[in-house]
């Protein structure tokens, strides 16, 4: 084996671990705290857990896995530019705040949590270890909370896109081909656009 | 130079698009220019034998050859004829029908785009890329949904984004289950023992399908997006994006001939479609916002299409697709009247705002109406004709199946009926002063008499669409 893909191998497999709590934290923060920076500078912390995980996907090619990190931080960069125009259109102060109904969406965090760690624990998702398999499901349960409980365009798109990243993780392992990773790609993207662009379009209605 | 004929199909309007987009200032010329070519390649898709080539100066067309894009093969079935063509001629329609109503819009080139990418999804053989490239055309219809109007009409729309969103976020919802089905499929081909993968695959495909159709009870996205789209995209939606997912159910179907025989899909079809038809004619009945009534309507339709699915004949599907090809004349002439009577008030279309409106905006009511009663399956309509086809064809089995669906139309009527009667009203002065008549575009006004005519021919002579549309259906070796 190359002794960079070696390497890159043996620091993914120390890190992966952590990495899925990573995510569900970054998750926990974008759904517990209100302030828009604070929120997309978690997300853009979730691209980069999400691909440490692919690297344990692609171990032999991980310049996918970067490739689907950087893919992830232009899609941040994409809601941070449609969310300050948002923010300048609106005149408004911007400062730190937990979410108006923080005791509700805690327990809600909680019990979604409890649902994918045990759903991870009992249902086997064909040929996927489970490592990845748990970060499939917390990905699905934040991006139902997101989608289900939140009203800003911005966090539904983040759930939009953590439902498209659980489905890339778990399709990566079973067709690792070129052409359905790179759709997958253009899908978030062409999905991170439109979330910036609805972001914007209310703010000009 | 040989090319082969899905090269043509996709590319084509691929490269219009980026010419429409350079000519964004000229309305007429996008409008015009973008449906001559779907109109083109619509008929030649319709036209040219699939055995043979097509010559053009040195370019040779074989539109039965098929495209390899990295091992996967794009090819023209002759079932995928028509219904290329309707997805073509239908935008092509409703570019005409927006070239009025969305001056400078985006809905022209990215129109172009969504039609080649919905085209590459029926033609393409693995449904995995279907599924995803369907999802990309429902991203990318969210763009000129939402497109902030231009000019005069700015100051007098007053819209939200909540249903684009909802529209991509459902769709999205859509799209793992409909991945994963194939996958469980195929290893269902090589376990054929294994029941469980079956039965996952077949909840899967049939959550999925429920979503992206708007069964009960994922229908908030289609009264959603009939609530805030841009009327002409709106139509776009329900016809052509829900055209080639009806097509793409097909499509599953015969790929994976076993599935509607081991697991019992047509029961599901048919309690389904029920549902949706009572409860969209419920809904339909009870709403005070025209733009809903447009969405339960659609509702109640696409419940009449999986009922037509579930009675497993050739019939069937024949009587689905009649519904299908008439449902944009209907929508059209809907949303033309809608669009009119939401310029009255602020972009508003609630009952409050709209009392008394058909004396403001005669055309435009009518227009709304006649498109409503097309839409509800009443005489005299294409619609009509496939939803008496398909009542006879329910009868067949249990009457009560027919008088159930006939319950969808009726409170799809009733719904029109609560609405004639809040536009006929002529509010007191002291309450509201009666505003300014609508100044009607003549354009548009001839266009709304055209789709009324279009409407009732077929309604009265509706043998050579049906024809048509049986030897189609014949294709589908389903049942």
């Amino acid at each position: 084996m190359n002794p960079v893909l070696y390497w890159i191998d043996r620091l993914s497999a120390l890190a992966s671990g952590p990495a899925v709590w990573g995510v569900f934290l970054a998750g926990a923060v974008i759904y517990l705290i209100a302030e828009w920076r604070i929120r997309l500078l978690a997300f853009l912390a979730q691209y980069f857990f999400i691909g440490i995980l692919f690297t344990r996907l692609f171990s032999e090619r991980p310049e996918m896995a970067l490739l689907k990190t950087l893919v992830g931080w232009l899609v941040c960069g994409a809601l941070y530019l449609s969310a300050r125009i948002r923010q300048d259109a609106q005149e408004r102060q911007a400062v730190f705040h937990w979410a108006a109904d923080l005791p509700f969406r805690a327990v809600a965090l909680a019990m979604m949590t409890v649902v994918a760690y045990l759903a991870a624990q009992r249902y086997a998702l064909p040929f996927v270890t489970g490592e990845l398999a748990l970060t499939t499901f917390l990905l699905v349960s934040l991006s139902l909370l997101f989608i289900g409980t939140e009203q800003d365009v911005v966090i539904v798109g983040i759930g939009v896109l953590n439902l498209l990243t659980a489905l890339d993780i778990f399709y990566s392992v079973q067709d690792p081909g070129l052409l359905v990773a790179g759709l997958l790609i253009v899908v978030s993207l062409l999905a991170s656009l439109a979330i910036s662009y609805l972001t914007v379009v209310e703010v000009a209605e | 130079m040989i090319l082969p004929g899905p090269l043509v199909i996709v590319a084509v309007p691929l490269a219009m698009a980026v010419v429409l987009q350079l000519l964004r200032y000229w309305t007429a010329l996008m409008a015009w220019l973008g449906a001559a070519t779907l109109v083109l390649i619509g008929s030649l898709v319709l036209l040219a034998p699939l055995d043979d080539a097509w010559q053009v100066a040195n370019l040779t067309v074989e539109f039965g050859r098929p495209l390899v894009i990295l091992g996967r093969r794009l090819v023209l079935q002759p079932f995928d004829q028509l219904v290329i063509a309707f997805l073509f001629f239908t935008t092509g329609g409703l570019f005409l029908v927006a070239w009025r109503l969305l001056p400078h819009s985006n809905f022209f080139p990215v129109g172009l785009m969504i039609v080649a990418l919905l085209a590459a999804a029926l033609l393409v053989e693995q449904v995995v890329y279907a599924a995803l490239l369907v999802e990309m055309a429902a991203i990318l219809t969210v763009f000129p949904l939402h497109e902030p109007s231009s000019g005069a009409a700015k100051r007098e729309e007053i819209t939200s984004a909540v249903g684009g969103m909802r529209y991509m976020v459902y769709t999205t919802l859509a799209l793992p289950g409909l991945m994963i089905t194939q996958l469980f499929l195929d290893l269902f081909a090589i376990f054929p023992n294994d029941q469980t993968l079956l039965n996952t695959a077949a909840v899967l495909l049939s959550i999925s399908f429920a979503i992206l159709f708007g069964a009960i009870p994922f229908q908030n996205w289609l009264s959603r997006v009939a609530l805030d789209g841009s009327p002409p995209v709106v139509t776009f939606i329900f016809t052509v994006n829900l055209g080639a997912v009806w097509f793409m159910l097909l499509d599953y179907l015969r790929t994976y001939p076993w599935l509607a025989e081991q697991v019992p899909l047509a029961r599901l079809f048919l309690w389904l479609g029920l549902l949706m038809m009572v409860i969209g004619g419920l809904l339909a009945a009870a709403q005070r916002q025209l733009g809903r009534l447009v969405g339960y309507a659609t509702l109640v339709d696409n419940g009449a299409m999986l009922l037509a699915l579930s009675t497993q004949q050739v019939e069937g599907v024949a009587l689905a697709t009649l519904l299908l090809i008439a449902r944009p004349l209907s929508l059209a002439l809907m949303t033309l009247g809608l669009q009119g009577l939401r310029r009255l008030d602020g972009g508003a279309d609630t009952y409050l705002t709209l009392k008394g409106a058909a004396w403001r905006a005669p055309w435009r009511t009518f227009a709304f109406l006649v498109g409503g009663i097309s839409l509800a399956g009443f005489p005299i309509s294409l619609s009509f004709v496939a939803r008496w086809g398909l009542y006879q064809l329910l009868a067949q089995e249990e009457f009560t199946w027919a008088l159930l669906s006939l319950s969808g139309s009726v409170g799809v009527m009733w719904g029109l009926v609560r609405s004639l009667r809040v536009l006929l009203k002529r509010p007191p002065p002291v309450e509201r002063p009666v505003g300014a008549r609508l100044e009607e575009d003549r354009i548009v006004l001839v266009l709304m008499l055209l789709l009324i005519l279009v409407i009732l021919l077929l309604g009265f002579f509706p043998q050579s669409v049906s024809r048509m549309v049986y030897q189609m259906a014949s294709w589908y070796t389903i049942f």
